[in-house]
């Protein structure tokens, strides 16, 4: 391809921001150089100033390829593939940032933002133990820039995906041959179901959990690295606690997020990205413990180095298997392959590697208390604990690494010639919850048990044969409380077997024994509550997990389309719901009672009524699950649920599907041109039978009644009055008798519905409004051909010249026109009053052939010394009427009268069998007991930060 | 502790193989029905085929047809409503078993390509 001089392309920022990237690459690789000088020689300003600056810089440029991310993104610069890929002209300024870190690029570049800002932390904060945490720190923001490197080795062997590429150097289309391509594109814009709140606070706070893993595991290394294996634990325990907060907290944001956003009702689902992002921070817990444990006994320092080297490599475990493609079919969150695997694969063997060459060349250096731990000492069951949590970790990992034994597998079989070994491979479990939750609530019942027991002994089991009578009296006030509360709760929880039953015992005594210890021996001294509090937050959690796991109700399930279904296999979780009509689901009246049109966004209002025996209201509230368009308003892009939330309980309430014609305005034509229309020719007042039904044109009008009819100025509009009713039905119901419905199964309505057939002409086009009886499946229309004839124009029209008086009557043609009056109050929907106008309006009635009588009110005003008319015009009569002049004197009206049409008729199109389009499928199901699960995880995360707020104040 | 610490193995080792036990298999429509028990089989959507949902009659059945990676094409039942912009999936994972003649699924993966940038949607019925 020759070289073509592109136009309006700003290269300036790429060039810039690849500077910067290499700068940053550069200065981490002197920052690891230099501060581990400075970890040899610590006396050596010079090594320390120089790292310092090292990390200035590396900042420094790390900030600025940011900030030139975001620059191009907000000014939309569509040449560069990732803002292309992440960003439209459409996306609300507030979403900026969730399409910064929308891509790979984007959240690697949040990793090693955090890992810069707590960098600077750490040497603000890490004393002596600074410079050997950086240099460990540093080298892994080297394999992190390289990620983003985007450098070219040999030809074909790329390094990193740079967030710089431009959008004509990744895709080989024709496009790119013209130079002037840049007006051509508009960006691919944000994934809608990203496009709310959770996408702008989740990553950040996820991200900040994952980069300080990093920092713990710094320390650690730092103290096998320097052969001193006891003074870190101190300085590294408040950064593991801060670690253990907001990773807990970005995790459990995540699960808000599913539990809000997403239609799978619940908040987590053993997903295997969900799955990887607890894994390293059950494992940070375990090396929690094990700190503590060596920071008050000289036990488990082996323990909290390696747990502390196994988070941080879970993190980059966790990473691999997000970014790598490799869960291809087995998760929600899969992500493109960015061909990154290798440097993914080599990111974890490189430190992989150095933990184990650390922790094996420093084994007989690490102190070993020889005397085993007592079971009457806490450090024991703290142990345990850890141990406990390893476990938990290594089941997860193991079914979530599936896809990782498969490749182990075939890379086996490549290495042995064996060939294809997809005979081998393994899938998911069929019920990843089910599986998960089996193993599990055994985790859950050690957990509580354990760290009750834990929490009540003391280190080195001090003063043990004074202690344990309070020991024991604690366990056993604990135990008889929790049976209590066990018994309790077992009446609102369906407890389905035996196993749920420990599981309670188990979470009960752990929320009380954990309390009770407050209350008995810490409660003067609020920081030492921390500890107790995160493992009865924990237990409560357990207890909300239970009760909304199995207490959890499908309200829209339909229990009766059971029958003849293999067990296992449910009938379904939705409802459908006719607009207007209420239906009874498992204890509930449900009704879909309207939905409003705001910008993109469609809201339902769904009503649910549960009333007690006597017809006293025991449950009423109203919820408002929405549908989000996308940006042409052409179709759905994605459905949101509300929840309504009780105390005890919340109703999750979800769109689940819609009528096609609802969905995609593509729907429309296609259904619509499946339809058999049949065209009649009716006057004002005549009936037609189509059918089992009566239809009559009531009247045509200017203006319509019909409701998704949004009014633009200037706009013709022509409508029809259409009265339907089944033939059968002799006695015509009142529209008001519409309000009192009969609490019964869903019956056809049997009365009179109206409809507007609509036509208008907007900025010289043609639109048409059907409208349709839904309960009749009937859709009727006005021919658009006869447009013409509907709103004929003015100057076609052969008007005759009429004089009348105030009062008078005259006959023309078969009509009887008598003039009323006149009106000052000037009510034309054309008019627009002007200073000095004078003006009146005319009251006409004219009565036609059958009697009916008309009003037509024609304008008339002096404006600038001339006289000016609007005329009125009755489709019904076809009958335009314009007041020409007036003469005061003999107060006598010169009118000018038109007939469109000797014989009035309307055209209308009439197709039987429309399917209904005013419905909703509705899935409605019901967590009790929800908040119990929110209120522990919250109080565990108080109680982690209490503990790190404890240790700060110490320091 | 050293004792507690092989208990703890063994039992995790234990319980590792019966973890496995609950691993599944990618198959093919035909060995589905031979094992009469549930499985996963991983396919093509067939977009040249009908799809059937119809709300108003039952808004818990959907059809629609794939083909399996050995060629196999085979309608599949799910009860559950139709998921959003299933047209624009090509690759469909699904989990379910034979009742007779019929594939019943209990859930389906779905990967859209283009639209939305090649994550996948993940419906559970019923679970």
């Amino acid at each position: 391809m020759q070289d073509i001089q592109y136009i309006g392309e700003h290269l300036l920022p790429g060039r810039l921001g690849h500077f910067f990237v290499v700068t940053a690459f550069v200065s981490a690789i002197l920052a690891v150089l230099s501060f581990r000088k400075a970890t040899l020689n610590p006396d050596d300003l010079s090594w320390r100033r120089f790292s310092r600056w090292s990390w200035g810089i590396h900042a420094f440029s790390l900030y600025s390829v940011i900030g030139l991310i975001f620059y191009m993104m907000t000014h939309k610069m569509y040449e560069y593939k990732y803002v292309w890929d992440h960003t439209n002209d459409s996306l609300p300024f507030k979403y900026i940032f969730s399409a910064f870190w929308e891509g790979q690029e984007g959240s690697f570049l949040l990793w090693m933002f955090w890992h810069v800002n707590l960098g600077i932390a750490v040497l603000f904060l890490a004393k002596k133990w600074a410079p050997g945490v950086m240099t460990w720190l540093s080298s892994i923001q080297v394999v992190l820039v390289s990620m983003i490197a985007g450098i070219y080795f040999a030809d074909n062997f790329k390094m990193g995906s740079s967030p710089f590429s431009l959008l004509r150097e990744t895709m080989n289309i024709p496009l790119f041959t013209r130079p002037d391509y840049i007006t051509m594109i508009e960006g691919n814009g944000l994934n809608p179901l990203l496009q709310n709140y959770w996408m702008t606070i989740h990553p950040p706070t996820l991200f900040l959990g994952f980069a300080s893993v990093s920092i713990p595991f710094c320390f650690a290394m730092t103290g096998l690295w320097m052969k001193e294996h006891t003074a870190w634990l101190k300085p590294a325990m408040p950064w593991t606690l801060f670690s253990a907060g907001v990773l807990g907290t970005g995790v459990l944001m995540g699960g808000a997020w599913a539990y809000e956003a997403l239609s799978f009702g619940g908040y987590w689902a053993w997903d295997p990205v969900e799955n990887m992002s607890l894994v390293p921070w059950l494992i940070l817990l375990a090396g929690l413990h094990a700190n503590f444990i060596s920071r008050h006994t000289n036990h488990s320092i082996k323990t909290t180095y390696i747990f502390y080297l196994m988070a941080f490599l879970l993190v980059v475990y966790s990473t691999f298997l997000t970014r790598s493609g490799i869960l291809g079919e087995e998760s929600v969150h899969a992500f493109t392959q960015m061909g990154l695997e290798w440097q993914l694969v080599s990111f974890i063997f490189i430190y992989l590697g150095l933990g184990t060459y650390f922790i094996v060349s420093r084994n007989k250096s690490i102190p070993v208390v020889k005397k085993e731990e007592l079971m009457q000492s806490r450090e024991f069951w703290m142990f345990v604990g850890a141990l406990i949590l390893a476990f938990s970790s290594i089941l997860i990992s193991f079914t979530t690494s599936i896809p990782v034994w498969n490749k182990l597998i075939d890379v086996y079989g490549s290495i042995v010639g064996k060939g294809d070994m997809t005979a081998y491979h393994k899938a998911m479990p069929i019920d990843p919850v089910d599986h998960h939750n089996r193993f599990q609530l055994w985790i859950a019942v050690l957990v509580t048990v354990i760290s009750s027991i834990g929490q009540v002994l003391r280190f080195n089991a001090m003063g043990w044969d004074v202690h344990k009578k309070r020991f024991w009296k604690h366990m056993a006030i604990s135990a008889g409380i929790s049976l209590v509360l066990s018994y309790l709760l077992s009446l609102w929880i369906d407890l389905r077997s035996w196993q749920y039953y420990v599981l309670l015992m188990a979470a009960s005594f752990g929320f009380v024994s954990n309390l009770t210890y407050i209350v008995s021996f810490v409660r003067q001294k609020f920081t030492s509550w921390a500890s107790p509090l995160s493992h009865a937050g924990f237990a409560l959690m357990v207890i909300g997990i239970m009760v909304s796991g199995l207490n959890k109700r499908i309200i829209s399930e339909n229990r009766f389309a059971q029958e003849g279904l293999a067990e296992g296999l449910n009938a379904g979780e939705n409802a459908f719901l006719i607009k207007g009509m209420p239906m009874y689901m498992n204890g509930f009246w449900v009704t879909y009672h309207t939905d409003t049109l705001v910008g993109l966004t469609r809201k339902y209002a769904v009503e649910f009524l549960k009333l007690g025996e006597k017809g006293d209201t025991l449950e009423h509230f109203t919820t408002h699950p929405n549908i989000l368009y996308d940006r042409k308003m052409t179709k759905v892009a994605t459905a949101n649920p509300n929840t309504k939330r009780y105390l005890d309980r919340d109703v999750f309430t979800y769109v689940a599907g819609l009528p096609p014609e609802k969905q995609d305005v593509a729907n429309v034509e296609k259904i619509d041109s499946a339809l058999d229309y049949k065209t009649f020719y009716v006057r004002s007042g005549d009936s037609i039978q189509v059918g089992e039904y009566t239809i009559r044109v009531d009247s045509l009008m200017l203006g319509t009644k019909h409701n998704g009819y949004d009014p633009i100025e200037n706009d013709l509009v022509v409508s029809a009055d259409v009265a339907v009713h089944p033939t059968a039905d002799v006695k015509e119901k009142s529209a008001d008798t519409m309000a009192v419905q009969s609490k019964s199964a869903v019956v056809k309505n049997k009365r009179t519905q109206f409809i507007h057939p609509t036509l208008f002409v907007r900025k010289g086009l043609l639109y048409g409004l059907s409208d349709q009886v839904n309960d009749y499946n009937l859709r009727v229309r006005l021919k658009a051909s006869t447009i013409d004839s509907l709103l004929p124009l003015d100057d076609n029209l052969q008007y005759e010249p009429l004089v009348i008086s105030q009062g008078g009557s005259i006959h023309w043609k078969d009509l009887l026109i008598t003039m009323k009056g006149i009106d000052k109050k000037i009510d034309h929907p054309n008019y627009k009053a002007e200073e000095g106008d004078i003006a009146i309006q005319g009251v006409f009635e004219i009565t036609g052939k059958n009697g009916i009588t008309h009003a037509a009110r024609p304008l008339y005003f002096i404006r600038d010394g001339r006289g000016l008319n609007m005329k009125a015009y009755i489709p019904d009569l076809a009958l335009h009427i314009r007041i020409e002049s007036i003469d005061p004197k003999k107060e006598e009206f010169h009118l000018a009268v038109a007939k469109s049409m000797a014989d009035p008729k309307v055209a209308i199109e009439i197709a039987e069998k429309a399917p209904r389009n005013d419905y909703i499928v509705l899935e409605a199901i019901l967590f009790p007991g929800i908040n119990l699960f929110w209120a522990g995880s919250l109080i565990m995360l108080f109680g982690i930060f209490l503990g790190l707020y404890k240790r700060l104040r110490k320091a | 502790m050293p004792f507690l610490i092989l208990a703890l193995m063994a039992a995790g080792v234990i319980l590792l193989i019966s973890a496995s036990k609950d691993m599944s298999t990618y198959n093919s429509f035909a060995q589905v029905k031979a094992a009469s028990e549930p499985s996963k089989v991983v396919g093509i959507l067939a977009k040249d085929k009908p799809m059937y949902y119809d709300a108003e009659k039952d808004p818990n059945l959907f059809k629609f047809f794939m083909t399996d990676q050995s060629g196999e094409l085979h309608e599949v039942t799910l009860h559950s409503a139709k998921p959003q912009d299933f047209e624009l999936s090509e690759q469909v994972v699904v989990t379910g078993q034979f009742e007779g003649d019929e594939f019943v699924a209990s859930s389906i993966l779905m990967k859209c390509p283009s639209k939305y940038k090649n994550e996948e949607v993940l419906v559970r019925s019923n679970m």
